[in-house]
Parts: structure tokens; C-alpha cells; sequence
């Protein structure tokens, strides 16, 4: 197989995104990686029916997805490792967000419903339209936007954010001193 | 629940663009607006550290293993 050297640039810059929003379905980097290794070669064996000059990210994002779905839910380990490897693979914390209150919402987040976890990330992450986000989840438009507007509330309740002041480090501080279950 | 007004030393204006009114339905108009603002400065705080967390990865780049694999495939080797 020779592989259109424009075509390889397209897989390996959406590669990054892909590896991100893995991670973000799998919860645990090695597991992530695999898959996303996983997707790559099922995608390069099958780029005769990549159209040429359609979205490259959506395409493999799909394929992604369909694999998760289809065999890594099935062992039930999700999310299990959400602040350990994962944790470890975050080089540096956001300047503007605290430690501790980053660690609340990847935590937060991990508790979302898996299928309002993955629309928020592919529209308010990723970067992906409603459109492109309905097509790689396989759902209607309206669909993504009902799961994302529930998965923003959720994590507005989960963060138990009653007003912008709990955004700062008191908010942090009392997270913590009540065991994380404020 | 922020109820303690804040206590000017300049003499009052109008209160239009506070957009407080003294009648009940002025209050509950204010109230409502400021829930909405509220609303828009989580979400906008969500979205913030969604991208964050993201970009974090993102900003990795691609595995050294991850392009050797797409080179190799791509390059007419067989593939093991």
C-alpha cells in the first residue's frame, strides 16, 4: 500500500486530537494509545473509501469511537484509572486553574454519563461542530446538543458551583477539607 | 448568595444602569439576569478548563511509535 503523502500528513496531524480525546474515553494513556494505534491501522487499511477532501479528523474520530464502543466498553474498565496514568500524563496544570481544582473537575467530568462525556469534548474540546460531532457518534444533531447541554449542567451541579466565588481557592481549600465531597 | 449591597460614598444616580428597579418586578428581572450571567460565567469556566485538559494532550504531539507506525504503513512495506 503507498500511502498519498498528503493523505499521511492529514492522519498524523489529527493524531494529537485523536490521542486526546482517546484518553478522554479510556481514561488511562496506555489503553489510549493502543486504541489509537488500533485506529490508525484499521483506517490506513481502509483509506480507499476516505474521500479525498472530506473532514480527515471526523473520519478517523469515527472509526475511533466505533472501536471503543465495540470493544473496549465491553471490558468495563473506563474511567477506572481517571486520576492515576491519566493524571501522570498531564505535563503541566493551566496557569489560571488551581491544582486541586483541576483535579475536581477531571473527576467531575469522569462522572459524566459516557455518551454526555464524549459530546462535550468533541464540541466544547475538540472543536467539532454539532454536525460533525452528530456524524461521529452516529446520532442527530439534536441529539449531541441535548447530551452536551446536560453533560455543562451536570458538571455545574457535580462542582457544586452556586456562584463565581467558588471558582477561587476557598472553594479549593473547603473541597478539601470536606474530603473532596463538599 | 451575595445580599450585602455595597455602600457608596458617592451621592446616588440613577439606578438604570445597575439595572436595579424598586419595584418587585424590577428585582426579579435583576435577578434573573444575573442567574443568566452566572450561567454564562461557569459554563465559560467549563469550557475554559474542557480545553485546557485538552490542549494539554494535544500540545504532546504524536507519539514517536504512533508516526514510525503510520510511516511504515504508509510506505508500501509489507506490513507485519
Amino acid at each position: 500500500m503507498k500511502l498519498d503523502p498528503v493523505i499521511r500528513d492529514q492522519v498524523l496531524a489529527t493524531v494529537p486530537r485523536l490521542r486526546a480525546f482517546a484518553i478522554s474515553l479510556c481514561g488511562n494513556v496506555d489503553r489510549a494509545d493502543d486504541l489509537v494505534q488500533e485506529t490508525l491501522l484499521r483506517a490506513l487499511a481502509h483509506i480507499d473509501s476516505f474521500q479525498p477532501g472530506t473532514n480527515m479528523p471526523a473520519w478517523l474520530f469515527t472509526i475511533l469511537r466505533n472501536l471503543f464502543r465495540s470493544e473496549y466498553r465491553k471490558r468495563r474498565r473506563e474511567i477506572e484509572d481517571a486520576d492515576g496514568r491519566y493524571a501522570e500524563t498531564l505535563k503541566s496544570q493551566p496557569e489560571q486553574t488551581g491544582r486541586v481544582e483541576f483535579a475536581e473537575f477531571r473527576a467531575a467530568l469522569a462522572r459524566l454519563p459516557s455518551d454526555q462525556r464524549e459530546a462535550l469534548i468533541l464540541v466544547g474540546a475538540s472543536g467539532f461542530s454539532y454536525e460533525d460531532a452528530a456524524t461521529i457518534c452516529g446520532c442527530a444533531v439534536g441529539t449531541i446538543k441535548s447530551r452536551v447541554n446536560r453533560a455543562r449542567t451536570r458538571l455545574a451541579d457535580l462542582l457544586a458551583i452556586d456562584s463565581v466565588d467558588d471558582f477561587g481557592p476557598d472553594h479549593a481549600t473547603r473541597a478539601v477539607l470536606a474530603g473532596g465531597r463538599s | 448568595m451575595k445580599t450585602a449591597k455595597t455602600v457608596s460614598l458617592t451621592p446616588p444616580t440613577s439606578n438604570e444602569d445597575t439595572g436595579e428597579a424598586p419595584d418587585a418586578m424590577g428585582r426579579a428581572v435583576t435577578q434573573r439576569r444575573s442567574e443568566v450571567r452566572l450561567g454564562r460565567e461557569v459554563q465559560a469556566r467549563i469550557g475554559q478548563q474542557l480545553r485546557a485538559m485538552y490542549e494539554d494532550i494535544v500540545s504532546q504531539g504524536v507519539p514517536q511509535h504512533i508516526a514510525d507506525l503510520v510511516r511504515r504503513l504508509g510506505n508500501d512495506d509489507e506490513v507485519s
